[in-house]
């Protein structure tokens, strides 16, 4: 062990938020990147060469590129401070690769998850849970039965060690490499937890997988990494939650997503988050597409200081399919920038795009999409819909969709439309006895339907309850 | 590459003092010209959409050294208009109208926009200003811009006082065929309180040549400025069409139409700021790409925080006839005002088979029932415009170009 970590427990009782808990850390990397942190990071997880270079790699890039600045109207992230964020805290948890028994956890890491609902839900209606306190996952479980059909969900750490030769292939190779953006190689550094999954040919896993993560230290960088193996004719639904309490100090969550649909293949890929209000949320997730594959991307952002996040989808293989579903949900102090990406390279391939914001309380939020049609892929279509919903005048709304069109054979249509929310739709709700709030709650809750119906009821239930919880009191 | 380095050593404060001493100018005016030539070491290329890793639009390789040849400029111009409104040559208007002219230019296009604009106002050498006074409506207004030499700088000022109304029709085209031309032009409206200016422009320049241009207008109370932009010449344009809707209950409309054949690539702009209460924007666009060109399509709506109760709708379509083509499309909502109803819709496609299956089955050959559904195509745009003369013009440029296509 370097003489890099410290052993602290910090006792830190400002800025108290629901139910923050003390940091309980056994193993902490200092602040900022450097390669003795990274060298600490890797050795601390017990990780083979190969992967201890591919990180030093990636920091290499990381130092090498600029920080985007160039773009129209993007956010504000002159606050994050990458060298003061504390990379790497491993919790105090026995087992290194996580418990698979919630009453084996220290108490107030099983009282968060509780919180939280995740042991209820695992119980009702989920395949496994893996579950991530700060650096590491603490908590992992898959039910047997599919186990035994060879379906593979573990931590990603563990991922490295049992499966080398899926990771080696698959880990930042083709889908996110780290050169791909200044936080993809950021994340390739100091990548710490997340899940694996591989789902064998023909197998289809009928209830969702999931994994929730959650920031409970002050100033600490998450850095997740999930990888989604689906063989050919497979299916899976992975849903991942996120949640950090308040703290003074920013922290920075930079997770990166990667996911192979093989051919005829169906994933399904939902995550919740509700990051605290400073948090800087800055990910890449990708998915690609082999022949006929589909890939639905169902997001719902609603915390965070800033997000920047665009999920992409590359269209690879003739005849398959992307969907996005997402919606944003900005307040005070919140700029979430996001949208999302679709590349058709292959002919027949389609994709369609909805996306709806709710702005309120001085929030911004942004659209920025990009579909691209290569040159041979014919016979695509398209369908962008972005529709923003505004509650004042303080809060800000804009949408940028790029559409870079190479091909004759095609089809393309982007619609957006902005307003904001009817006196008359109102008037009625309050006529019908409703008092404002909960007339206004009720239009979000039908503006957002198209999101909730394709979430499993938790979600849809949890998500619906975040929003009631932002739109409460807020509302003139 | 820095726009900095572009300023070329055949460049010198001599040629903009000459352009100037021969038109006469005040000392003001040369003032605005020295300041805009020095700026040209600081200044950038306009903004083009960027997405990682590529411009949509690339300035950069245009050779300034030799295209801009500033003191050999020659046109043939037309500036005809009414009697009760004044349409002058820009030397007559330095003469009659310094007022104006020291009230309204550079108010609207700050000549330190970027490279291309300060460019534009230190080396323009021909310009027109229109004056209309109050409660006058002046009918046909024409401009005709024949390019004769390498390069040719244009500036024109339309300036509308209080309920009066104007149309305009300014057209651009190439005289003696040149290799490579360059052509830019900064077009200024200021619409007064309660006035209405159309603005059409059928640019039509040769294929060997390159063209900037910035058109902006400001409304005041009631105005509307409504835009015609028809784009079919040159190798590579970049055209920016806008309206900054300052005064309350104002309005504007940008209609586009182009048509590119061959490698030409079209970078066009139409952008609105609603800068007040109960103003309305409507933008429509329509275009054709065929063989290797490219249309580059950038729409605003920009809904600022005290523009309440506005409406801004925007629509950009482009067909594709062949498979090298390419068209890009972003049509941009800014909105910090909640009290707005503003939406956007962009299509990209090709022929309808079906349709084309159903005028074949009628016995119409395949090209004429191609060219007739492309024809369709571009109706609902030229359906928007009010003046004959251009719909007709513009109708019989798409209609010769379309009979060209093998």
């Amino acid at each position: 062990m370097s003489s890099d970590q410290d052993h602290l427990q910090e006792t830190d009782t400002e800025a108290r938020f629901e139910f923050k808990k003390e940091e309980n850390s056994a193993v902490r990397s200092g602040k900022g990147l450097t390669e003795e942190v990274i060298r600490m990071i890797s050795d601390d997880k017990d990780e083979p060469d190969w992967m201890l270079e591919r990180r030093l790699r990636a920091l290499e890039q990381y130092h090498n590129m600029p920080m985007p600045s160039d773009w129209p109207g993007m956010p504000d992230l002159s606050e994050l401070d990458v060298e003061e964020i504390i990379p790497y805290i491993r919790p105090d948890v026995d087992k290194r690769e996580g418990v698979d028994d919630w009453t084996e956890l220290p108490d107030e890491i099983q009282d968060t998850f509780d919180k939280l609902g995740i042991p209820e839900a695992e119980k009702n209606a989920l395949s496994g849970v893996g579950a991530q306190y700060e650096s590491e996952v603490v908590y992992q479980n898959m039910q047997e039965q599919w186990e035994e059909k060879g379906v593979i969900f573990c931590n990603m750490d563990e991922a490295v060690r049992e499966h080398p030769e899926l990771v080696k292939e698959h880990f930042m190779t083709t889908c996110v490499p780290p050169s791909d953006n200044k936080f993809a190689a950021l994340h390739g550094a100091v990548w710490s937890g997340g899940s694996f999954v591989y789902v064998p040919e023909d197998v289809t896993v009928e209830m969702p997988v999931q994994a929730y993560f959650r920031m409970n230290s002050e100033g600490m960088g998450q850095f997740e990494h999930t990888l989604i193996i689906a063989e050919e004719g497979s299916e899976v639904h992975y849903i991942e939650g996120c949640s950090a309490p308040k703290y003074g100090t920013h922290n920075l969550h930079s997770g990166g997503v990667e996911v192979f649909v093989g051919e005829d293949a169906h994933v399904q890929y939902s995550t919740v988050q509700n990051w605290s209000k400073n948090t800087f949320n800055l990910n890449t997730k990708r998915a690609i597409c082999e022949e006929n594959g589909t890939m639905e991307w169902v997001s719902g952002s609603m915390g965070s200081k800033v997000t920047m996040l665009y999920p992409c989808t590359i269209l690879k293989g003739r005849g398959s399919t992307d969907t996005h579903i997402t919606i944003a949900l900005a307040g005070e102090g919140q700029d979430i920038d996001t949208g999302a990406k679709v590349y058709h390279n292959a002919p027949d391939t389609s994709s369609t795009i909805e996306s709806k914001s709710i702005a309120k309380d001085g929030g911004r939020t942004n659209y920025r999409g990009l579909v691209h049609i290569a040159d041979g892929a014919e016979g695509s279509s398209t369908a962008v819909e972005c529709d923003a919903l505004m509650f004042d005048n303080e809060s800000t709304s804009d949408t940028m969709p790029y559409m870079e069109i190479e091909e004759s054979k095609v089809d393309v249509a982007h619609e957006a439309t902005v307003g904001k929310i009817g006196d008359e739709d109102i008037f009625y709700l309050q006529s019908r006895g409703l008092d404002d709030d909960d007339a206004k709650k009720m239009i979000v809750a039908g503006f957002i339907e198209p999101i909730t119906e394709e979430l499993p009821i938790e979600y849809a239930v949890e998500l619906n309850r975040l929003i009631e919880l932002e739109m409460e009191g807020s509302l003139g | 590459m820095s726009a900095g380095t572009q300023v070329h050593a055949n460049l010198t404060e001599e040629q903009v003092r000459e352009i100037s001493g021969d038109l006469d100018e005040p000392e003001w005016l040369l003032e605005t010209r020295l300041e805009a030539l020095e700026a040209l070491e600081e200044l950038d290329m306009p903004d083009v959409i960027r997405t990682p890793g590529r411009d949509w639009t690339n300035l950069h390789d245009l050779d300034f050294e030799s295209l801009v040849d500033p003191l050999n400029a020659a046109e043939d111009k037309d500036q005809v208009g009414p009697e009760e409104a004044e349409v002058l040559s820009w030397s007559d208007a330095v003469q009659e109208h310094e007022d104006l002219l020291k009230e309204h230019f550079g108010s609207i296009v700050d000549p330190k926009e970027n490279y291309l604009t300060a460019l534009s106002t230190a080396l323009f050498s021909t310009g027109t200003v229109i004056y209309v006074p109050e409660g006058v409506d002046a009918e046909d207004v024409a401009i005709r811009t024949e390019q004769n030499s390498r390069s040719l700088f244009n500036y024109t000022l339309v300036v509308t006082e209080e309920s009066s109304s104007v149309t305009i029709l300014e057209r651009q085209s190439t005289g003696a065929e040149q290799d490579e031309q360059y052509y830019s032009g900064v077009v200024e409206v200021a619409a007064g309180e309660n006035s209405y200016v159309q603005y059409g422009s059928l640019q039509n320049l040769s294929e060997e040549a390159y063209n900037f241009t910035v058109k902006r207008g400001v409304t005041d109370t009631y105005a509307t400025i409504d835009w015609i932009e028809g784009n079919l010449g040159t190798q590579l344009t970049k055209t920016e069409v806008s309206t900054e809707l300052r005064g309350d209950s104002s309005e504007t409309q940008i209609v586009g139409a182009f048509y590119g054949h061959n490698d030409q690539h079209f970078d066009l702009d139409a952008k609105v700021w609603h800068r007040a209460e109960h103003t309305t924007a409507d933008l429509i666009t329509r275009g054709v790409i065929d063989d290797i060109s490219r249309s580059v399509y950038e729409g605003v709506q920009d809904v600022g925080a005290d523009a309440w109760d506005t409406s801004s709708y925007q629509r950009e379509n482009t067909l594709m006839l062949s498979d090298e083509s390419e068209a890009d499309a972003s049509p941009q909502l800014i909105i910090n005002n909640h009290d707005t109803e503003a939406s956007h819709s962009a299509t990209v496609g090709q022929i309808d088979e079906e349709d084309l299956f159903y005028m074949t089955s009628r016995g119409v050959d395949p090209r004429s029932a191609r060219n007739m559904l492309v024809e369709g195509f571009f109706v609902p745009v030229l359906e928007e415009i009010d003046v004959d003369e251009l719909r007709d013009d513009l109708s019989e440029l798409i209609g010769a170009r379309l009979r060209q296509r093998e």
